[in-house]
Formats: structure tokens, C-alpha cells, sequence
């Protein structure tokens, strides 16, 4: 997008034509289209839904355990009796509220952490970076499981631990971006004008990033479900009564043999989700961010 | 060269010291205690015996500079549940997470460069969308549940692959057995690596075959195949190859999941087995030697780079 | 009140007599002619584990994934018989306790050897239980339970009395549960006799009918035959205990021929087992109990009527047969009915009847407030209610969290990590409520549960403190014969039902999944079936 903001005078004609160059490019994208789309009425399903069911999805019923799906439960229930159809929608409003939470976690962090480091350079830098240096070299899942064990499965604990699973990428970009652009004639402009380092940096430079970002946010969202998910799996997730698509699975597969198809409908509902979010993250990247 | 090397591995070692600052502290956090000393059915007594046979007793600073008095001697304390040296375990572990994590990188590679290659050449056409959905299924399913599915298919029903483990057990070393234990768990671990690489090979390729030289070669008549091969495909792998050291997080995060599913007796398996049992040395060790192995790899990457891209120099 | 039975069991029928006679015939005449002609001798047998195992019975820790691999390298002074539980000789051939019950003379066999060719001496007993089991410094695993033994005095080589300081009926029932004997010439000179790796880790030298050959940490252990084995040669050829922490992946191998016993099953995976396959599903009991404990420091337990109402609330063969898929019998107190003569029947056992238990509480002035929720003078009947991720106990949880909620008791169920949990509810005991099990040896000695002096810091989780109780439990260490011990203990099983200081729910059934070609495996305990490993042949 550098082509797009670099000169400032006929930026109102160059704006007008790139938002018409991306809608055309969108059109083209149908899949992305698609995937949107599904997000929205997955979203909207998980937000109103679980108030709508007949079942509420914590309510047990020892005597009505591992039925297939029937009228009565669409999807049939879970070894405790629940209403699997309920627990999904009530599972899906965890499994996206911890996807998107920490997203915004490893995003703010990452944009704040490396756009410091990239727009002040220096020490400055030296020592922000190292600090992502430390972040890379653990692999995300091993940080993760570390935080997890030592802090407990909060849900909180949850989300800001996955967050920081993946804020040093992030990190890595805004660091790339900001000290690209800081150099940048509309910056120095800016500065001549009076424009303190916060304002240059969420004012001008931040909008510049913002594309990128967002293309990252999608897929991050994506990756901080399956990742909340394995973390189920490992039996160090969200913990009842709350309970998450991955939480689901794991239970599910204590009863592999006796009810098979209970790890279906939790392991299809994530990888829908997810595949929504990467294709519409890649149809974003097309679309905003052609460079990569 | 040499003081560039010399400075990324001083670098390296002040991250691993920073690592295991920061896990040593976080993982005293939580409550409770390694879990062969505090076991449910023991009393009060007795547990409070072995924390203190452990030294568990003292505070967390004291523990950690013996720790650290310790590893720079090169000793990485003994394993409080297993009994055995840290540095034992993960000699034994390393070796079976190094085989899975080379044959998934190779899997992912060459899949992921050949399809990033016919869908950058049949590019917006059904090839070209065709790869991008199921490389994007990839990186969409959780590989937890396609490992037990996969079990359930190939192992449970159709009996052609074995469920769990790296090789059968009272034979001796037979390369086919070894092989066929291998398939699952690096498929399924490829599968969701291979992503990568095809959008980076596909990307790059693109901006090549777009690019004024690749022009130029086709433009003095040089056939399709070789302008694709001799100048394209050299290029484009220079993005390929940065990215393997961003796999190799990746693929030790990955690993401890699916090293699980599939019974592999590797480096996230013990650290699994470290977090859930509270073994603060082995979470230590196998959190320390993860970081040197993911510093170790980026620096050779970096070097890598350097070779095929005459661009870069490290000065 | 009747003590109802499982309506739902679909094994039972396949438990064969005459294994169980046969088994008994080894046992005494050893490997008989009869039946060695059948044993195809050159077989391996494949066995799971969930981890790694530590190959010292007395180390810390050393638990679920060591315990059966442990009783077979490590021989105790006694052992179950496979009939009926009672300790019958092993390492120890005969032994006696004196008048006042405060000395057990134990006759050590002769001519046993150590795997490493040294001779098997009273050293090596006094040497587990003075300077191993009674180190209060070490922690041994289960220490706990010897804590009636002062200390082993040997008399000569092949003799020793036990000297303690109460009297103790059940102790060679206790020297069958999991108390193998260590080598004093191998461990005697360590620093700390259980943290050895060479011995722990690798190749032990112990007496069992099987020794280890190879152990490759993380992928398996293999055994071979101990040819100096006073029982005889066994009749395998070795063992394989693979480590494969999955148990889905246990069963998947099962199916697929790659083991042929699989322990500790999972009641909802004997579906994928099967029936009428290579492998066949065994029910063996074990003298263990669920229960929900009430914290006794909380003052509204100090009326069992409470209690009795919050269990009477519970449908607890709904809890069997929705988590257990009907493997199990609802528990009428610790003593299981596999105990025998020392199982009482005849106690109060609280039915499930909802509407009884919430008249139970409208009479304890306990009412139903204007949301639903029981109060009294203002205050809600409500408890805390942690609980640890380990097997059943949170969806086990939840369902009685349910159960209560329909009578209008509210229990906030906080689910903590395990480890978090022992830390938090066992060892603190900060909790008010809260489910878990005890596994005990098959003796109706259930003291180190009970007891006032194990209340706050033993395994009295419950702190619940009775001197009448107290004295019915001494009462029952102090009977020597078996007419004596039923009297104690009914009367102790009958107190314990009233009081309930503990809500018993269930026994559950020890599920073991056998190939049908393994002979010579005693049924009725896993660790009866182990301790007698030398017995097991797989027919040609």
C-alpha cells in the first residue's frame, strides 16, 4: 500500500481510485465473499442462539447419556445427557470470544511492542527486540503450556496466554512497518508541524499498517482457536461449566468408542470456523496487501 | 562472517538466559508441586519430607541460582518424577522429535513447492483455487482430531499403519518399519505445515514471473520451462527458505500435540509429561533446548539465505 | 434397606470357574503337567502402560503406571490367594503374631535369589521396611500405612518379627498390597535407596518370575524370565510393557493384535474392545470407593441428617450407568463387598428419592427460599465445591452438582488442575464439599481414613474425629481371628453408615481386557492376577 499513501497531493483522486481498485478486487474473490458471509451468520448463530434452544447446555441428565441425534436433541447429547446441539452454539461463543480476545491481545501488543521499537530505533529497539528475540525462540505451544500450568486455566489466563503466543510475529511486522514509514516525508511533515510521537505514530503511521494488520488479525483469530483447542485436548484449557469447541473434542474422545460421532460435530464446527477465517484472511491479503 | 556468527550465538545466549529467568519464576507460580512428591494418597508427612529431600523447601531465588550454577556447569539438574538426569531425557527424546520434525519439513517442502508452483503457473484458474482450498483446510483442522481420525481410518479400520509409537517393539533396526510408523504423524504434521510454503512459493514465483529479467529470458526466446527453472524457481526459494526457520517454532509447537496423539516418544511429549507432573528441571530443560534449537536454526537460515541470495552480507 | 444391584452387567457371565480353579491349582501344586503341554512357551506378551514406570515400589510417585509391572519383578512376603484374598505365602512361607498382638514372627523361604545370583536374606526385609518405609525422611510411597510397624527385628537369616507399636490384624494383607522387598546389597550403600536411576530406570535386581532386559525410556520396558525363580520357570517367554499414554490408542492396538492385556480399562472403552474377538473383558474388584467428602470443620456437618439428605438426593446407579456404562455397584460404605464375611450388608443406604431428601432438609429447617435455593435463618445452602481433572471426577461431579440443584442446594463447582487441586483441597483441606476416591488394601482396616489422628493432615480428608469410632477401628486391629474381626467391623461398617463421614457412591469394577488365549490369570484382583505372573501361559 506504500504506492497508495506515499504522495500526499493528489491523495483524495489516488484514494477514490484504490478503493475502487480493491472493490473490484473483492468482486473477484468471491470465496472471501463467502467466507465473510459464514462468519457473520456463525457469529450472529453463536451470539442469540444458545437464549433460543429448548436445552440449556449445562443441564445434565444421567439418564439420557450418549443419544444419537433425534428430534428432541438435533445432535444428539454428550456423556453427561447435555444437548450437544446447545453446547455447540454455547461452545462456538467461547471458542470465537477467546479466538478474537486473543487476537486483539497479540495484535495491541505486537503492533505497540514492535511499532515502538521500529518507530524509535536505538536502544530503544535493542531492547524491545530482544525482548521479542526471547519470545521467538520459545515456540509458541511450549510458552503457552509453561503459562498455563503455572497460572491456572482462567479463562482470562486463557486468552492473554494464546495472545502472547503470537504477539512477537506480530511484533516482527509493526517493527518492519513503523521503521519503514517513519522516514517518510508525511511523517516528518508531521513532525515539523508539531505532532507529538503518539500522534504520528497512531495518526499517520498506524493507517498505513492497518491492511497488513488486519490480514494478520483474521488468520490470528484462526490460529488462537485451533490453539485454544489443543490446549483442550491436553486437558489445560477452558474449564467447566464454560466449555469450548476444544473442550468438547476432549471430552469427546473418552467416549471414541461408545459414540463416535461426538468428536464429529466440535472438530467440524472448528475447522469450518477456522477455514472461514484463513479463507477470508487470504482473500484480505489479495485484496489489501498484494505486495506478499 | 565469523564475528556476525559469533555475535548471533552471544545473542542466543543471553535469550536462554532470559528464558529461563522467566520460566523458572512463572512455572513456582502455581500451586502444588511436582507430582511424584505430592501424590493424593500420601499424607501431609510425607510429602512435606520429599519437597524438603528436593531442596522444594527453600525459596525460589536460592533454588534458581543453584539451578543456574548448575547449567552453566552444563548440568540441568535430575528429573524430581523420573529420577533420571534432565540432559539424559533429552538426549533420549530428542532424537525421535528430530526425526518427525525433519520428515514433515521434507513432506511440507517438497508438496508445498510443487503445489506453490502449479498454482502460481495456473494462476486464478480451478488448479490454482483447488490448492489454495486444501492447503487452507491445512491450516484449518485442528491436527489433533485429523491424527485421531487418521488412527481411527488407517490403523483402527483398515489396519495398513500402526496407531502409536516410532517403531515395533523387539525388532531390531528396520528402515521400512521405521518408515511406516513415520507416516502418520508426519503427514498429519506436514499437512498443517505445508500451508506456508505453498502461499510463500506461489507468492514468490508470481513476483519473478513478473519481474524485468524473467521477461527479458523469455523475451530472447528462451523456452517456458527453462526460464521457469533455471531463474524462477532459484529466486523464489529464497523466500522458501527464510521461512523454514518460522517452521521450526512452528513445528515444535506442533509436535507436542501430535507427538502426543501418536504415542511418539519425543521432546513434547516430556514436556507434556514435565508440565503436567510439575518436573520443574525437565520443563526447564525442554523449554531451554527448544530455544537453542529455534536459535540455531534462524542463525543457519540467516547464513542460508546469505548463500543463495548474493544480495545479503553479513558483515 | 435392600442393597440394590446393578441391573446392567453385561460381562459378568464370561468369568469361567474353571480358571479360577485352575489358577488355585498352580497356586499349590505348581505348574502341573496337565496343563504345561498346552503352553505355547515361546510367546511374548504385550502390555500397555500410561508412562514411564519407576521400578521401585517405594518411590515416591511410582503409582499407577509402576504398580503392576512393580508386583511382578518385585516379590512381597505375601501375596492374595486368587480365591478369596486372603494372604497366602510368597517370599515369607509361614508366620504367626504373638499373644497381645504386638509381634508378627515371619519364616523367610529359602534358597530365593536375587536376578543378580545373590541369596534372598532377612536383610533385605528389614533392610524395606527399617531403613526404607519407617525413614520418615525418604516419604515412601504408602509409608503411611505401615505406621502401626516400630520397627523389623531379624532373629537369623531366614526370620524376622515385626515389632509394633499397636496391634495391627490386617498386616499380611497390608504386605500383599503393593510391598514388594528391595535388595539391601544393591541399595543399602545409596545416598537416597529410591532416586538410584540405574535401579529405577533401567535393569533392577529383583526376585520376581520376570526381570528386566531392556528399558528405553518413553517407548517400553522388556522382561524376560527369571530362571532362579522359586516358583519355577514361567511359561512366556517375556513381557513387553509399552508405554502408550493414550488410551484410545491402547484399545486401537488391542483391536489390532499389538497387545494382549490392556489394565485399568476405561468402562467406555470396552465398546471398542469388543466381544467374542481375540480379547475377552474381565471384571475384577478392588477394595476401592468414590465418595464426596464434607468438610467437618464446617459446622452444619456436625448433624448427619444433613448429610443423609444430601446423598438420599443423589441417583447414584444413574451415576453408574451414565459414567461407568453399569460397571460398577453403589457403595454402601469403604468396605467393598468383595471383602466377604468383613462386608456388612445391613446398613442404611440411602436410596435415591428426592422428595424424601427435601423433606429430610424442610425438617432440618433447611426451606426453599423465593429462588428456588434452601435457606435457613437467612443463609443459603450452599457449598464450595472443588474438584481436580483426574478420570470421572468433574462430569462426576457435575452430575451430583445437578442432583442437588433439583433439591435446591446450590454446589459451586470450581474445576482446578490436579496437582493445583491436591495442593489446594487435599493437603489444606480448603474446601466444603468435594469428590474423590480411596483405594485401600482388601482389608476392612480403614483406619488411615478415619481416624481421628489422620483428621487435618492424614487422609482423613473429611477431618471427621469420633472417639466411638476410634475405638471400634482399634477394637478391629486388635481381633486376631476372623469372628472377631467381622464383629468389629460390622459394627464399625453399620456406625460409618449413619455417621456417614464420608457419602460413599460407588465401587467401581476394575475392567482388565485379556487375550482369550491367556490362561493361568487369576480373575478376581488386578493385583492378584499380577502377583501371580508365574502362573501365566498362553495356550498353543
Amino acid at each position: 500500500m506504500a504506492d497508495v499513501a506515499a504522495t500526499a497531493p493528489s491523495r483524495a483522486g489516488a484514494r477514490r481510485a484504490a478503493r475502487a481498485r480493491v472493490l473490484r478486487r473483492i468482486a473477484r474473490r468471491p470465496i472471501g465473499i463467502a467466507a465473510a458471509a459464514l462468519l457473520l451468520v456463525l457469529t450472529a448463530t453463536v451470539a442469540i442462539g444458545p437464549e433460543l434452544v429448548p436445552h440449556a447446555p449445562s443441564r445434565t441428565n444421567p439418564l439420557n447419556v450418549l443419544q444419537g441425534p433425534s428430534p428432541e436433541h438435533w445432535l444428539g447429547t454428550d456423556e453427561l445427557g447435555r444437548d450437544v446441539f446447545s453446547r455447540i452454539l454455547s461452545g462456538g461463543r467461547v471458542s470465537l470470544a477467546v479466538g478474537f480476545f486473543s487476537m486483539l491481545v497479540g495484535l495491541t501488543l505486537g503492533i505497540g511492542i514492535g511499532g515502538a521499537a521500529g518507530y524509535f530505533g536505538g536502544r530503544v529497539e535493542a531492547v524491545l527486540m530482544r525482548l521479542v528475540d526471547v519470545f521467538m525462540a520459545i515456540p509458541a505451544f511450549f510458552l503457552i503450556l509453561v503459562i498455563v500450568t503455572s497460572f491456572g486455566n482462567h479463562p482470562v489466563t486463557i486468552v492473554v496466554t494464546v495472545g502472547l503466543g503470537f504477539w512477537a510475529q506480530m511484533a516482527r511486522v509493526g517493527h518492519a512497518e513503523f521503521k519503514r514509514f517513519r522516514t517518510h516525508e508525511f511523517v516528518e511533515a508531521s513532525h515539523a508541524l508539531g505532532g507529538g510521537h503518539l500522534r504520528v505514530m497512531t495518526r499517520h503511521i498506524l493507517p498505513q499498517v492497518l491492511p497488513q494488520a488486519t490480514v494478520l488479525a483474521t488468520l490470528g483469530v484462526g490460529w488462537a482457536i485451533l490453539t485454544e483447542a489443543a490446549l483442550s485436548y491436553l486437558g489445560l484449557g477452558i474449564q467447566p461449566p464454560l466449555a469450548s469447541w476444544g473442550a468438547m473434542l476432549q471430552n469427546a474422545q473418552g467416549y471414541l468408542w461408545r459414540q463416535p460421532i461426538l468428536a464429529v460435530w466440535p472438530g467440524l464446527a472448528i475447522a469450518i470456523t477456522v477455514l472461514a477465517f484463513n479463507l477470508l484472511g487470504n482473500a484480505l491479503r489479495d485484496v489489501l496487501d498484494p505486495r506478499s | 562472517m565469523t564475528v556476525y556468527v559469533v555475535r548471533r550465538l552471544l545473542q542466543g545466549v543471553l535469550v536462554l538466559f532470559l528464558v529461563s529467568l522467566l520460566t523458572f519464576f512463572m512455572m513456582n507460580l502455581a500451586p502444588g508441586g511436582p507430582s511424584s512428591l505430592i501424590d493424593f494418597q500420601s499424607t501431609a508427612a510425607e510429602r512435606e519430607a520429599r519437597l524438603a529431600r528436593f531442596g522444594l523447601d527453600r525459596p525460589v531465588h536460592e533454588r534458581y541460582l543453584v539451578w543456574l550454577a548448575g547449567a552453566i556447569r552444563g548440568d540441568l539438574g535430575t528429573s524430581i518424577n523420573q529420577g533420571l538426569p534432565v540432559s539424559r531425557l533429552l538426549a533420549q527424546r530428542i532424537g525421535p522429535t528430530l526425526t518427525l520434525g525433519v520428515a514433515s519439513l521434507v513432506l511440507a517442502a517438497v508438496f508445498g513447492i510443487v503445489f506453490g508452483v502449479i498454482a502460481a503457473l495456473r494462476r486464478d484458474r480451478w488448479p490454482d483455487h483447488l490448492v489454495s482450498t486444501v492447503t487452507t483446510l491445512g491450516m484449518s483442522v485442528p491436527n489433533f482430531w485429523l491424527g485421531i481420525v487418521m488412527i481411527i481410518l488407517f490403523s483402527v479400520q483398515l489396519g495398513w499403519l500402526p496407531a502409536s509409537g516410532s517403531y515395533s517393539i523387539g525388532r531390531g533396526f528396520e528402515l521400512g518399519d521405521r518408515i511406516r510408523h513415520l507416516i502418520l504423524p508426519a503427514g498429519v504434521l506436514a499437512f498443517s505445515l505445508m500451508p506456508n510454503v505453498v502461499r510463500v512459493t506461489r507468492a514468490a514465483l508470481l513476483e519473478v514471473l513478473a519481474s524485468d529479467y524473467v521477461r527479458t529470458a523469455r523475451a530472447k526466446g528462451l523456452y517456458e520451462r527453462t526460464v521457469l527453472i533455471g531463474h524462477a524457481l532459484r529466486t523464489a526459494l529464497v523466500p522458501v527458505v527464510a521461512m523454514i526457520g518460522l517452521i521450526a517454532t512452528v513445528l515444535f509447537s506442533g509436535s507436542v500435540v501430535i507427538e502426543s496423539v501418536f504415542g511418539w516418544a519425543g521432546i513434547g511429549r516430556l514436556a507434556i509429561e514435565a508440565a503436567n507432573g510439575r518436573d520443574y528441571p525437565v520443563i526447564l530443560g525442554v523449554t531451554l533446548l527448544a530455544g537453542a534449537l529455534v536459535i540455531t536454526v534462524n542463525i543457519a537460515v540467516d547464513l542460508l539465505y546469505a548463500a543463495v541470495d548474493p544480495r545479503i552480507r553479513h558483515g | 434397606m435392600e442393597n440394590r444391584r446393578p441391573a446392567h452387567r453385561p460381562y459378568r457371565a464370561i468369568r469361567p470357574v474353571v480358571a479360577l480353579a485352575l489358577a488355585f491349582g498352580l497356586l499349590f501344586g505348581g505348574p502341573s503337567a496337565a496343563f504345561a503341554q498346552e503352553a505355547d512357551e515361546t510367546v511374548v506378551l504385550n502390555l500397555a502402560t500410561n508412562a514411564d514406570p519407576t521400578l521401585n515400589p517405594w518411590t515416591p510417585g511410582a503409582v499407577i503406571e509402576s504398580n503392576l509391572i512393580n508386583t511382578i519383578l518385585f516379590d512381597q512376603l505375601t501375596r492374595y490367594s486368587p480365591e478369596d484374598l486372603t494372604p497366602v505365602p510368597a517370599l515369607a512361607t509361614d508366620w504367626s503374631a504373638s499373644e497381645d498382638g504386638l509381634a508378627w514372627t515371619f519364616e523367610l523361604r529359602e534358597g530365593v535369589q536375587w536376578s543378580d545370583g545373590e541369596p534372598f536374606t532377612a536383610d533385605d526385609v528389614a533392610f524395606t521396611f527399617n531403613d526404607v518405609i519407617k525413614n520418615e525422611a525418604l516419604g515412601a510411597q504408602s509409608a503411611s500405612q505401615f505406621a502401626p510397624i516400630d520397627r523389623v527385628e531379624i532373629t537369623d537369616d531366614h526370620t524376622v518379627v515385626f515389632h509394633l507399636n499397636t496391634p495391627f490384624s490386617a498386616l499380611p494383607y497390608y504386605l500383599a498390597s503393593f510391598a514388594g522387598i528391595i535388595p539391601a546389597h544393591v541399595l543399602a550403600d545409596a545416598e537416597n535407596p529410591l532416586e538410584v536411576a540405574s535401579f529405577n530406570k533401567d535393569v533392577p535386581v529383583t526376585t520376581g518370575p520376570f526381570k528386566v532386559a531392556e528399558f528405553v525410556p518413553g517407548s517400553f520396558v522388556r522382561l524376560e524370565p527369571n530362571p532362579l525363580h522359586w516358583a519355577g520357570e514361567p511359561r512366556l517367554a517375556g513381557m513387553i510393557f509399552r508405554v502408550i499414554p493414550d488410551p484410545n490408542t491402547q484399545v486401537a492396538q488391542a483391536r489390532g493384535g499389538q497387545l494382549d492385556v490392556v489394565t485399568r480399562l476405561n468402562p467406555n472403552d470396552v465398546a471398542g474392545i469388543g466381544s467374542g474377538g481375540r480379547l475377552e473383558v474381565l471384571q475384577q474388584s478392588q477394595n476401592l470407593f468414590f465418595f464426596v467428602a464434607p468438610n467437618h470443620d464446617d459446622p452444619r456437618f456436625d448433624d448427619p441428617r444433613l448429610k443423609q439428605a444430601l446423598l438420599t438426593a443423589i441417583d447414584r446407579q444413574a451415576l453408574i450407568d451414565s459414567l461407568l456404562d453399569g460397571f460398577g455397584e453403589i457403595a454402601t460404605g469403604p468396605v467393598a463387598p468383595m471383602l466377604g464375611a468383613l462386608y456388612e450388608p445391613d446398613v442404611p443406604t440411602y436410596p435415591y428419592d428426592p422428595e424424601a431428601a427435601g423433606a429430610m432438609l424442610d425438617e432440618l429447617g433447611w426451606t426453599v427460599g423465593p429462588d428456588g435455593v434452601r435457606e435457613r435463618d437467612g443463609e443459603r445452602l450452599e457449598f464450595a465445591m472443588p474438584t481436580g481433572q483426574f478420570g470421572d471426577l468433574v462430569p462426576a461431579t457435575l452430575l451430583v452438582q445437578q442432583f442437588w440443584e433439583d433439591i435446591g442446594v446450590i454446589a459451586d463447582v470450581e474445576v482446578m488442575e490436579w496437582n493445583a487441586y491436591i495442593q489446594d483441597v487435599v493437603v489444606n483441606r480448603n474446601y466444603e464439599v468435594t469428590l474423590a476416591w480411596w483405594s485401600m488394601p482388601p482389608t476392612a482396616d480403614v483406619a488411615p481414613y478415619f481416624s481421628c489422628d489422620a483428621a487435618q493432615s492424614g487422609n482423613n480428608i473429611p477431618n471427621y474425629c469420633s472417639e466411638e469410632l476410634d475405638e471400634l477401628m482399634r477394637a478391629g486391629r486388635r481381633a486376631i481371628t476372623l469372628d472377631d474381626q467381622i464383629e468389629a467391623y460390622s459394627e464399625m461398617q453399620r456406625l460409618l453408615a449413619v455417621e456417614l463421614p464420608y457419602l460413599y457412591l460407588w465401587y467401581p469394577d476394575i475392567l482388565t481386557a485379556k487375550s482369550v488365549n491367556l490362561h493361568g490369570f487369576p480373575e478376581i484382583t488386578a493385583a492378584t492376577a499380577f502377583q501371580h505372573a508365574v502362573d501365566w501361559y498362553v495356550a498353543r
